[in-house]
């Protein structure tokens, strides 16, 4: 018996896929012959993946502008002091922008989206100089903490941790 | 989506032990970094939100101990640590969040890359449409569209890493990429 198009149109994801049987595959095309909405259907599953391949390829590209995690297998990290680190360096940073913000006089008040997005850079800065840091004690990984330093520099320059970060380059 | 268990490496067996290294999960890690990436680019992940997820994962893979894994356990197990952090950003975040203009331009401007594509015209249209229905795609979806179609797995490697049968792979990926297919046709596009 013949398939209806619903029953086709069930089919041909794995048909455009080649996951069907030779048979189930001589079928569908069979019904793709002659049969213009499920020519449609077809063609529209080829164009938009065709197309989310097109957006994943450009997040991909974007991603791999973003720097290496920069921890390493060198040495085992002490994680309770490695928390500990980041955590301290988290805490003076917000005090430091809160001073700022409270001290300095401001030409015009800055948006909340403003604040998250300059609050997540400098707790990102921060949380990447706790690493740095804590490579820059394991003689293996001298090369990997300064490039990590000079990431933090070139990736964010106007926070707190690039300022620590600088002077370790030289 | 179904949640996701990290804490433990690679249950399944299927697959494993077809390599016999011993390098520790960091190791790994770095080895299959520019995966874990491609993974976290098909969640829809910005720059930012893939500096803080692979930094994640990075933590995570040097608490971990091998225990005698296979390179292949640890590999899925790395990918579903990847996954399970894109999802955490996705609570937090828009996901896809360049829109279709920007992703044409930046095409345009990287000649290398658009002289790889096929030669048939991206129309800025169709691009925004998929990229938003993407970008509203649930989380169970996307995550199997974006492990098979951009990171190349098969549904059995899909399942064992996600903990899911493979036939429960293909039903998600007839699902997914019928919505795609069918949200282009609906709003009028001739694919």
């Amino acid at each position: 018996m013949k398939k209806s198009c619903e029953q086709i149109e069930k089919l041909l994801v794995d048909y455009a896929d080649g996951e069907l049987s030779p048979s189930e595959s001589g079928e569908v095309a069979e019904h793709l012959a002659k049969c213009d909405r499920c020519q449609k259907v077809l063609k529209g599953l080829r164009r938009s993946l065709e197309l989310a391949g097109v957006v994943w390829a450009d997040g991909l590209e974007e991603i791999r502008g973003v720097g290496l995690p920069q921890t390493t297998a060198a040495g085992r990290f002490r994680w309770r002091r490695y928390a500990a680190v980041a955590a301290g360096i988290l805490i003076a940073a917000g005090i430091s922008l809160s001073r700022r913000m409270i001290t300095e006089p401001r030409a015009a008040a800055p948006n909340i989206a403003e604040m998250e997005r300059r609050i997540e850079e400098v707790g990102r800065a921060a949380r990447l100089l706790a690493a740095a840091e804590l490579l820059a004690e394991y003689p293996d990984a001298q090369s990997i903490a300064k490039q990590q330093y000079r990431y933090i520099v070139e990736k964010y320059p106007e926070t707190p941790a690039a300022t620590q970060a600088k002077p370790r380059i030289q | 989506m179904s949640e996701i268990n990290p804490d433990s490496v690679g249950e399944t067996g299927a697959g494993a032990g077809g390599r016999s290294s011993q390098s520790g999960v960091f190791d790994i890690f770095i080895a299959e970094l520019d995966r874990l990436r491609q993974v976290a680019a098909g969640m829809g992940l910005g720059a930012a939100d893939a500096e803080d997820a692979m930094q994640d994962v990075s933590v995570k893979a040097l608490k971990q101990r091998r225990k005698g894994k296979s390179q292949d356990e640890v590999v899925r197990w790395l990918t579903k640590v990847t996954v399970n952090r894109c999802l955490m950003h996705h609570r937090r975040r828009k996901r896809f969040s360049r829109s279709a203009a920007e992703i044409i331009k930046r095409r345009t401007e990287n000649t290398v890359e658009a002289a790889g594509t096929d030669a048939k015209a991206i129309v800025a249209e169709e691009l925004e449409i998929v990229r938003e229905t993407l970008r509203e795609l649930d989380d169970s979806l996307l995550t199997v569209l974006a492990l098979r179609y951009f990171c190349g797995l098969n549904s059995t490697e899909i399942g064992q890493t996600l903990g899911l049968s493979a036939s429960a792979v293909r039903s998600r990926l007839r699902e997914g990429r019928m919505i795609l297919a069918k949200r282009l046709i609906e709003r009028g596009i001739e694919p």
